[in-house]
């Protein structure tokens, strides 16, 4: 930023005042900053730390790293739960769009009775907390015996995840002007070809940054999973809580199991940081 | 539907060991009202509601205010604080509880440096809720900044102009001329971050588990020990109930609030 002078040569007291505040500003974000990096800081530096390092007081900055904590987790179940995560994670986000997809379209294009009630019925879904749905799923599930499998952990996932995927598209398809599939329905299409043919690829992008924030909550689930998962189903944010012991918590195992479950995420969510935000903003209403 | 079942599961007598659905009237109800622990257990999570969202529509305001202005290197920032939204819960709950660990955490040893005396962050009666607190506003206060800046980039700038050459200082301009215009967004951030708040289970059970006594335990938190510790899945579900009424009360006014005032 070039400073002024006046005649005289003297830096003008208004730019001064501009260059103090934004070196204030500076100061408060990278306070803030700082904040929120120590965390990830930690599990970075714990991840490869001896596991008896991880309890030094003073934090020692300088040491070996090591792959010790990696080689705990893999003698656990880790690696099953991770495989576990994704499985849950490829489902809920697949169930999530083709049934998530199509409602979004017709909440942003038809107008059908009981729209109204069923967008407040999808706000109220979304906004009670899970727990309420889950007593009486839960008891559901283990009169039928299902309870921990794969289809019991997917159902409950949607009751947050596909309200999240209704709005999203519904969003991005009131954003799409309706002449592109009046046009294609003009020269001779029917709606499902319109839809098929002018309509999907445009809105493919949008279907994917949409699913990538599916998959990233579904991967990322703890409540859910901690109260209806078995061995067989356990997934990773859970096996995590296991290493948190009463009395001591093996931080070693924790920082490198966190770690394995933050990094994919954070390198997919360089590709949609736009569609992020969008995803914050879309319930807002317009 | 399932909203109904757990009102009806209120009314029954289901528990783990008793699996059946007898019709026992208002006798869960009736134990509501008795329960030693309701009481607190409200209050614990009215004060981290009205704590945690306050702060973070605070500071999530006054960040986004500060990452909406032309500066050097704040593209920068606005990527780095989007980290919290992506870091799943667990990671950042266990995390927390390793940094405010009284012994070897490093916010001991680095307000040690500064000179103020070393907590018992997580197992004292006045800290443990500040502590789960601060570790939500970690993700909330973030939360708040990003959909308040999107608020105020999509905003035009002849506003502002207008109000600096009829003579308006920068804090009139934030105070009559951008909040105002952004306060949908941020009515919307608040109702967002009450819901989460609610909900919140993760922090409770891995800084605290409810402790000490029961200082840090939240209605949702209470839900989760009746049903799924102690087996009381009915009187889970009146609990339930009381819950959704609890929530109901602050979005209802938040709604109010936010929309009534635009012009």
């Amino acid at each position: 930023m070039a400073t002024t002078y006046d005649a005289a040569g003297r830096r003008h007291p208004r730019s001064r005042r501009k260059l103090a505040a934004s070196f204030a500003s500076n100061v408060v974000l990278l306070i803030f900053l700082g904040f929120v990096l120590l965390p990830v800081i930690w599990v970075v530096l714990t991840a490869f730390k001896d596991p008896a390092q991880a309890y030094e007081q003073p934090p020692t900055w300088a040491f070996h790293p090591t792959l010790l904590n990696f080689r705990v987790l893999f003698q656990s179940q880790f690696l099953a739960d991770l495989g576990h995560s994704a499985i849950l994670m490829v489902l809920s986000t697949a169930v999530a769009l083709i049934l998530g997809v199509p409602a979004g379209y017709a909440l942003a294009r038809a107008n059908f009775r009981g729209k109204g009630f069923m967008t407040s019925w999808l706000v109220i879904a979304y906004v009670t907390p899970v727990i309420v749905f889950i007593i009486p799923l839960y008891v559901e599930y283990l009169r039928l015996g299902i309870s921990g499998s794969y289809l019991a952990l997917v159902l409950s996932y949607e009751i947050g995840l596909l309200p999240f995927t209704i709005f999203m598209m519904r969003s991005y398809f009131a954003d799409l002007p309706v002449q592109l599939e009046e046009a294609a329905m003009i020269d001779g299409c029917s709606r499902a070809r319109a839809l098929r043919l002018v309509v999907l690829p445009v809105m493919w992008p949008a279907v994917v940054t949409v699913g990538i924030l599916v998959a990233i909550a579904s991967w990322g689930e703890y409540f859910v999973a901690l109260v209806l998962t078995d061995q067989s189903t356990t997934t990773a944010p859970v096996a995590i809580y296991t290493f948190v012991g009463i009395e001591a918590s093996n931080w070693g195992a924790m920082a490198a199991g966190s770690l394995l479950v933050i990094l994919p995420v954070l390198i997919l969510a360089v590709f949609i940081q736009r569609g992020l935000i969008r995803g914050l903003t879309s319930g807002a209403v317009k | 539907m399932p909203l109904a079942a757990a009102f009806g599961l209120s009314f029954t007598g289901y528990t783990s060991t008793n699996p059946v659905a007898s019709w026992v009237g208002l006798r869960n109800y009736r134990l509501l009202f008795s329960d030693p622990y309701v009481p607190g257990v409200l209050i614990t999570t009215a004060l981290f509601a009205a704590a945690a969202v306050v702060s973070e529509a605070v500071i999530g305001t006054v960040l986004a205010l500060l990452l909406a202005r032309k500066m050097r290197g704040v593209s920068i920032y606005r990527v780095l604080y989007l980290i919290p939204l992506m870091v799943a819960g667990i990671a950042a709950a266990v995390s927390w509880k390793a940094l405010l660990n009284t012994s070897a955490g490093w916010v001991n040893s680095i307000i040690h440096v500064v000179g103020i005396p070393q907590a018992n962050w997580l197992a004292s009666p006045t800290l443990a809720l500040p502590s789960i607190v601060i570790a939500d506003i970690w993700t909330g206060a973030p939360v708040v900044a990003v959909l308040v800046l999107a608020g105020l980039l999509s905003m035009p700038e002849d506003p502002i102009e207008a109000a600096r050459i009829d003579g308006a200082s920068q804090l009139q301009v934030v105070r009559f001329v951008i909040l105002p215009a952004v306060r949908p967004v941020l009515g919307f951030a608040i109702i967002f971050r009450t819901v989460d708040v609610f909900r919140q289970f993760g922090l409770i059970q891995i800084l605290t588990g409810g402790g000490p006594g029961v200082k840090t335990t939240t209605l949702n938190y209470y839900i989760y020990q009746n049903v799924f510790t102690y087996g009381n899945i009915s009187y889970g579900s009146t609990l339930a109930v009381l819950l959704v009424v609890a929530m109901a009360i602050p979005l209802g006014l938040i709604y109010l609030i936010t929309r009534r005032r635009e012009i």
